[in-house]
């Protein structure tokens, strides 16, 4: 069966680097939240202590960073500076457009069952809001981040107080960030009737040309149209690769998932 | 026209060239104090009427602004009504020992009536007790003239022994951080309350949005008639959910049977 190529090698990379180094930030993260909890004493148990689990989760902050400044630069390199403005208002690009705020009621009224469903193109709005609610979350968990760092030099430029309230930023900019990947992103990424058991398109970098025509109609046509399908057409991967991104994703999902059930069944201790 | 170019151009020469001259002398002062770090200047002079033996000298700041808690309501009484001398002996955070003239007091532990104050982050993360920070018997209360926890000294004698560099403005982080979302914060520390509470209607938003949109999203694909073809892997989950989609059809058929029955028996 063949395949539309979705995301480039280099895209599928960041998203890599994205979901490793966020799921150790994730775990060191909550261990220490937790570390007044038995749970949270574990965790950090896990990681060599609540010293390392700190440090740990400095060097990969420090990392997360490192990828994030090597994506803006991705970026910018790769936008069409000469076809300004056009070039990144496209439907090609994960800049909002006025078609997806149409998209998104006609969506809404599908779900309902008050309409046929929207016909969307490369990516449809939730897709960009994911995009962008990531990026600036890493711009505010990675700014918050990098000034908790060392709290004595930073408290040279800035109240000592302050820290108290870039902590509580901090944390529940993260919390609202786990939560939406553990119970949204996996959900639309796993459990969606197309996508189950798991959506392979971010490793494969490919999806199915028919499930694309019958998801994305528009993407598709324009395609045609354009004369650009051949193009983007890509075989799919092997199924020994099929095997290795199943079981990898699954390990992550399940990780993640222990740290959710967990990080709920002992709020209310985090509380007393 | 010309004439104009040139005297822009001109000004953005020198606006340029001023521009670096001041970031070239702005990088080269050592050290530029910044306003939550200031330093008392009369450091000699101020308290030497009323300093025993000028030992904290070279390290105290004017007990100043950089406080983010206004007031703890309730625990602070109003001063008119006390009067100051009253006050000398009366408030507690202001006496040499703070816990002077309490029955029992050596019978008891800190938390016994202090409870909460051990959940912070010092003793929770790092196991520090009450008394490595607040000192041995008789503890000083923290805004007493001498005691080490005044905040004019309080980064050089507590934070310092653990925090290499601690500053003044370091010593204003709060320990005992009021929770960041009661009420009562709101009076004693707006900034943290407004905060949590933005962040916090930032998450319950997204969730309160996208949460139920995910699962309507999955719950409507799974009625979807007009069936995409699935991938090689996806074909059990097809299966099963037509499976379950079809009880559920047989489920709502098998009621509209009886109904049928009735109008024929009529």
């Amino acid at each position: 069966m063949q395949q539309i190529r979705r995301f480039t090698p280099i895209q599928r990379g960041f998203h890599l680097i994205l979901m490793l180094t966020f799921v150790i930030q994730s775990a060191t993260g909550l261990a220490r939240m937790y570390v007044g909890t038995g749970w949270g004493k574990q965790l950090t148990d896990l990681f060599g202590g609540y010293p390392n689990t700190l440090t740990i989760h400095k060097w990969v902050g420090l990392l997360m960073l490192f990828a994030f400044i090597i994506h803006l630069i991705y970026i910018l390199a790769t936008i069409n500076w000469r076809g300004l403005p056009g070039s990144i208002y496209g439907p090609d690009s994960l800049i909002p457009r006025l078609e997806d705020i149409g998209q998104s009621i006609r969506h809404v009224g599908w779900i309902l069952g008050l309409n046929g469903p929207p016909r969307f193109d490369r990516w449809a709005y939730w897709e960009k809001f994911d995009y962008w609610a990531v990026f600036w979350g890493i711009c505010l968990l990675g700014g918050t981040g990098l000034i908790l760092y060392n709290p004595v030099i930073s408290s040279r430029f800035i109240p000592g107080w302050a820290l108290n309230v870039l902590l509580w930023i901090h944390r529940i900019e993260a919390t609202l960030a786990m939560a939406h990947v553990f119970l949204i992103h996996f959900f639309i990424g796993h459990l969606r009737r197309e996508n189950f058991p798991m959506d392979l398109v971010m490793f494969e970098g490919g999806i199915d040309l028919e499930k694309a025509r019958h998801e994305r109609p528009d993407w598709v046509e324009r395609m045609e149209n354009e004369g650009a399908l051949q193009n983007v057409l890509v075989a799919k991967s092997t199924l020994s690769l099929r095997v290795i991104y199943h079981v990898f994703g699954f390990a992550i999902v399940i990780g993640c998932l222990y740290l959710l059930v967990n990080a709920f069944l002992n709020a209310h201790r985090l509380m007393g | 026209m010309k004439g104009a170019m040139a005297v822009i151009r001109l000004a953005y020469h020198w606006g340029a060239f001023g521009f670096l001259i001041g970031a070239a002398v702005f990088l080269t002062i050592p050290s530029v104090p910044s306003w939550a770090q200031e330093e008392v200047t009369s450091k000699i002079y101020r308290y030497r009427e009323r300093v025993a033996t000028g030992y904290y000298e070279g390290y105290e700041v004017s007990p100043r602004r950089a406080r983010a808690i206004l007031e703890t309501p309730g625990i602070r009484r109003d001063r008119f009504s006390i009067g100051a001398s009253a006050a000398a002996v009366r408030i507690r955070t202001h006496l040499p020992d703070s816990h002077r003239g309490l029955k029992f007091y050596y019978r008891t532990t800190c938390i016994e009536c202090h409870p909460g104050q051990a959940r912070n982050l010092h003793s929770m993360r790092a196991g520090i007790t009450c008394r490595q920070c607040h000192g041995p018997e008789p503890i000083a209360a923290i805004n007493h003239y001498y005691s080490a926890m005044n905040t004019i000294r309080r980064h050089a004698y507590v934070c310092s022994k653990c925090h290499e560099g601690a500053t003044a403005s370091f010593s204003g982080f709060y320990v005992h951080e009021p929770p960041s979302t009661a009420l009562s914060t709101r009076e004693s520390f707006p900034l943290l309350f407004y905060t949590s509470w933005g962040m916090l209607v930032l998450l319950l938003g997204t969730l309160a949005f996208f949460v139920p949109h995910s699962f309507m999203v999955g719950f409507r694909e799974l009625l979807d008639k007009t069936k995409a073809p699935e991938s090689s892997v996806g074909k059990l989950a097809n299966s099963v959910s037509h499976r379950i989609m079809g009880g559920i059809r047989k489920l709502f058929e098998k009621k509209k049977v009886p109904e049928n029955e009735v109008d024929d028996a009529a």
